[in-house]
């Protein structure tokens, strides 16, 4: 019984492992490639603090040193944590969610034995994710002839190996206890976003104290790829998910197992009390089921609490974050060459503007965003055909293209509010930290493009969803296409080849014209605009032609 | 309104390989509850979501009231209410909730008619759906069928997990449509649900159509078991050569046969030779010709 919980768990999960690291590998000799078209040495004029701080060794020379430095100990670093903590998540909550733990335990197997085999598997295919990201890694710079003399490439995927696991425990443990899949991840989730900023930002504000209490420092702040392994870092990630696993172990063990059904809500508990049943029974009620655009806006609340809520935290938290950096940091981000600039958006990183750009709107905000509207988008059609609803959905006399076109005005009204709510807080922000450089024109300049980038991933994932009628499908398409637009608009302007090309990155319509500091950029916004109602167009074409499921 | 319910000619979907609809003609008549009839993965949800336009045919075509399920398929769900097999709906809404959206959908309904199908299925609409057990859930989406009173209700496998008392009452709702000269289209693969309230059935295999019959003439033509007893003992052979005799066995005064033909020729064989004493005979059932009609060789 162990070896089938097993087998069927490594089964669902190692094509996206694989995967996962496949893509991250092959950024890594995509990476590698455009850099030799560039002249890096203008990385080691750099002060060693500051290459310390992005991952780059000092001592270190060219392209893989840059290459290592930026695509493994960001975003492969995010890309396994992000899983593992999913399969996590799975592993006993996802369970209960889908009604399916019960029946398993139906079987001669034990609660012991469905966590412990889950478990090993979780670690299996991490660890095979990290040796294939070794391997390929390896592979990739002999391939291109690149140099990884001073480079610790098996310290690097073992310490993400390390530090994956820790998210991966920690959402198993919260799961195994509250028994609430969405619970798990977007603890851990958040955990995870605020120790990478924690432990990345802290430090430059000499609360470096701080910073350790946050369990991603125990992953960067020894910057592997460089000294290699730290085993007393190692030691404190291993102890802490071993304590994990123990703590998953107990709570799975005595606590009473979840049927299938539904969480009793804020919302439900004030519908059904005397004092607000009117008032809520009118908006949870009769307002949210009026049409199917309302419905849509009503299931991705908690989605839109937890990414606004991080957009607001920094929109409120950076720009006085600012003011304590001391004067020395800020004259060496002025000091940024031309080429590291453009990776942040053409941005001077040692201006409130540009500071705030490259902290607040280069990445997290775009990812934030995107997460949102691209679950909106893969949810809208997909979700309903994939939980069979779209027949009787459709038994109604409406059509197929009022269902895409109610789903994508739901998907516009999240994306302004998540922009309503980055304005508000970046303009807190601002208004705390005195920087009295940052405009309120440029700050709703930015969040309106923000908005409008957003929707084109939201328009990508609504399209892949038409066409496909699999929610995985579109949410790994989106990615791929947020991911390769990233590349395009962070790597192409170094390479005289690619260039030209930074143009096609809708990165590049956000934030190619420095918004926060010029203003609006109408063309940059009609693209997007554009971007988006194309995208809605093929949606609709595709999605009336084909076969539908459920 | 058009006569015709629906109207299938040489409808046929392929998936691949895979032959889910053969050149299936069909016509379902409104005032009439019609059984559809065929084992598991015959065929008969992909013929209702081909008529649906939920999935599009490979060849052939479909109306629905006279309208093309196709060019007129938005006319034709204003007159139409269909509850898929294995219902699925929002789990984070109530009944209610679910009820009420899909009233706004279709520009609203009686709410007093709602009221009314919850009393007679005992639904309680204010929990939510994922909150339901399976029949509950199941009475739900009957109400969503009935409650815009449509002119067709299409139900796929719709008694799953209703108790006997609900299943007879909605029974009688189905009937009470049929009376209205409104029409039914009940799939299912379970035959005494169908026999007991549809007026013709249609009996699909390997998605073909095999047959389509009164429920009425169906029974007739149905295997009876005929029990003879006599004064003194029977010989088997004698009965061997009536038409319709089958599975003769005689022991002693009685003999035991399975009969399918005419009572008269069976009598006046018997009380040629022997004096009958007494004859019993079995209700017809249809499970026996349905079993036939499921057996590979019924489909040419």
């Amino acid at each position: 019984m162990f070896a089938n919980v097993f087998t069927k768990a490594t089964r669902d999960n190692l094509p996206a492992g694989l995967f996962g690291a496949l893509a991250l590998a092959f950024f890594l000799f995509f990476a590698m490639w455009v850099y030799r078209d560039v002249d890096t040495s203008f990385y080691f004029d750099l002060p060693a603090g500051i290459l310390e701080l992005v991952g780059i060794n000092p001592e270190g020379e060219g392209t893989g040193a840059i290459a290592f430095g930026s695509i493994y100990n960001l975003m492969g670093a995010f890309t396994i944590a992000g899983l593992a903590l999913s399969w996590g998540a799975s592993s006993i909550a996802g369970e209960e969610r889908d009604g399916t733990l019960g029946f398993l335990l139906g079987n001669p197997v034990s609660r012991r034995g469905v966590l412990v085999s889950k478990t090993v598997s979780m670690v299996l295919i991490v660890a095979l994710m990290s040796l294939n990201l070794w391997g390929l890694g390896i592979a990739s710079a002999a391939v291109l002839d690149v140099s990884t003399d001073g480079l610790f490439v098996g310290a690097i995927t073992f310490a993400m190996f390390v530090n994956s696991l820790f998210y991966g425990f920690l959402a198993l443990a919260i799961g195994a206890w509250v028994g609430r899949r969405s619970v798990a991840s977007g603890a851990t989730a958040g955990l995870m976003i605020v120790g990478y900023l924690a432990a990345n930002l802290l430090p430059l504000a000499d609360l470096e104290w701080l910073a350790r209490l946050f369990p991603w420092y125990y992953f960067s702040s020894s910057a592997p790829i460089n000294n290699g392994l730290d085993w007393a870092h190692v030691g404190i990630l291993i102890g802490l998910s071993v304590a994990l696993f123990i703590g998953a172990y107990v709570g799975v063990q005595r606590r009473d197992l979840r049927e299938k059904g539904t969480d009793v809500t804020l919302l439900d508990r004030l519908r059904s009390h005397p004092s607000t049943e009117k008032l809520i029974e009118r908006l949870a009620g009769s307002a949210r089921v009026s049409r199917i655009s309302t419905k849509t806006l009503s299931e991705h609340q908690g989605l839109f609490t937890v990414t606004s809520a991080i957009m607001f935290y920094m929109g409120v938290l950076i720009p006085p974050l600012y003011s304590l950096i001391p004067e020395d940091f800020v004259e060496i981000f002025a000091s940024f060459p031309d080429a590291l600039v453009a990776m942040i958006g053409g941005v001077d990183m040692g201006t409130p503007t540009g500071f705030l750009t490259g902290e607040v709107f280069a990445l997290v905000g775009p990812i934030a965003i995107i997460v949102l509207c691209a679950s909106i988008g893969a949810r809208a059609l997909a979700g309903e055909e994939e939980s069979r609803t779209m027949g009787l959905l459709l038994s109604n006399p409406i059509t197929r293209g009022h269902v895409v076109r109610e789903k994508a005005v739901a998907m516009v009204g999240y994306a302004f509010g998540f922009g309503l709510v980055t304005f508000f807080g970046t303009w807190l922000g601002v208004w705390l930290g005195g920087l009295d450089d940052v405009g309120v024109g440029g700050i709703a300049a930015i969040s309106v493009l923000l908005t409008l980038f957003g929707l084109v991933f939201g328009g990508v994932a609504l399209a892949i969803s038409a066409a496909t009628g699999r929610r995985t499908w579109a949410t790994m398409g989106t990615t791929g296409v947020a991911i390769v637009a990233w590349f395009i608009f962070s790597f192409f302007p170094l390479s005289e080849t690619f260039e030209s090309l930074t143009v096609l990155s809708p990165f590049d319509w956000y934030l190619g014209s420095d918004p926060l500091l010029n203003g609006m950029d109408w063309m940059g916004a009609a693209l997007l605009g554009g971007a988006f109602l194309g995208l809605v167009a093929a949606s609709l074409a595709l999605f009336s032609k084909r076969d539908l499921r459920g | 309104m058009n006569e015709i319910a629906i109207k299938t000619e040489g409808l046929t979907k392929h998936y691949g390989q895979v032959r889910a609809l053969e050149d299936l003609d069909l016509e379902v008549k409104t005032g009439e509850v019609f059984g559809f009839l065929g084992p598991n993965g015959a065929g008969k949800t992909t013929m209702i979501r081909t008529v649906l336009d939920l999935i599009r045919p490979t060849s052939g075509s479909a109306s629905i009231l006279g309208f093309d399920t196709h060019a007129d398929s938005v006319e034709i769900r204003r007159h139409v209410s269909y509850l898929p097999s294995d219902l699925a709906m929002y789990d984070d809404l109530t009944g209610r909730d679910m009820i009420t959206y899909f009233a706004n959908l279709r520009g609203g309904v009686d709410e007093s008619y709602v009221n009314e199908l919850a009393s007679r299925l005992q639904a309680d609409l204010t929990k939510k759906i994922g909150d339901y057990s399976s029949g509950n859930r199941q009475k739900v989406g009957l109400i969503l069928a009935f409650m815009n009173k449509p002119q067709l209700i299409i139900m796929d496998e719709p008694s799953s997990g209703l108790d006997p008392l609900v299943q007879r009452e909605f029974q009688t709702m189905m009937r009470e449509v049929a009376a209205e000269g409104r029409c039914v289209f009940l799939s299912s693969h379970t035959l005494s649900e169908v026999q007991r309230v549809a007026d013709r059935v249609g009996i699909i295999r390997q998605g073909r159509l095999v047959d389509v019959e009164f429920v009425d003439d169906l029974r007739s033509k149905a295997v009876r078991k005929v029990e003879l007893q006599f004064t003194q003992p029977v010989d088997a052979s004698v009965f061997a050569g009536v038409p319709g005799v089958r599975d003769v066995s005689a022991a002693s005064h009685h003999a035991v046969m399975s009969f399918d033909g005419k009572m008269d020729d069976l009598l006046r064989v018997a009380t040629e030779r022997y004096e009958l004493v007494d004859i019993s005979t079995q209700e017809a059932d249809l499970e026996e010709i349905f079993l036939e009609y499921y057996r590979p060789e019924k489909v040419s």
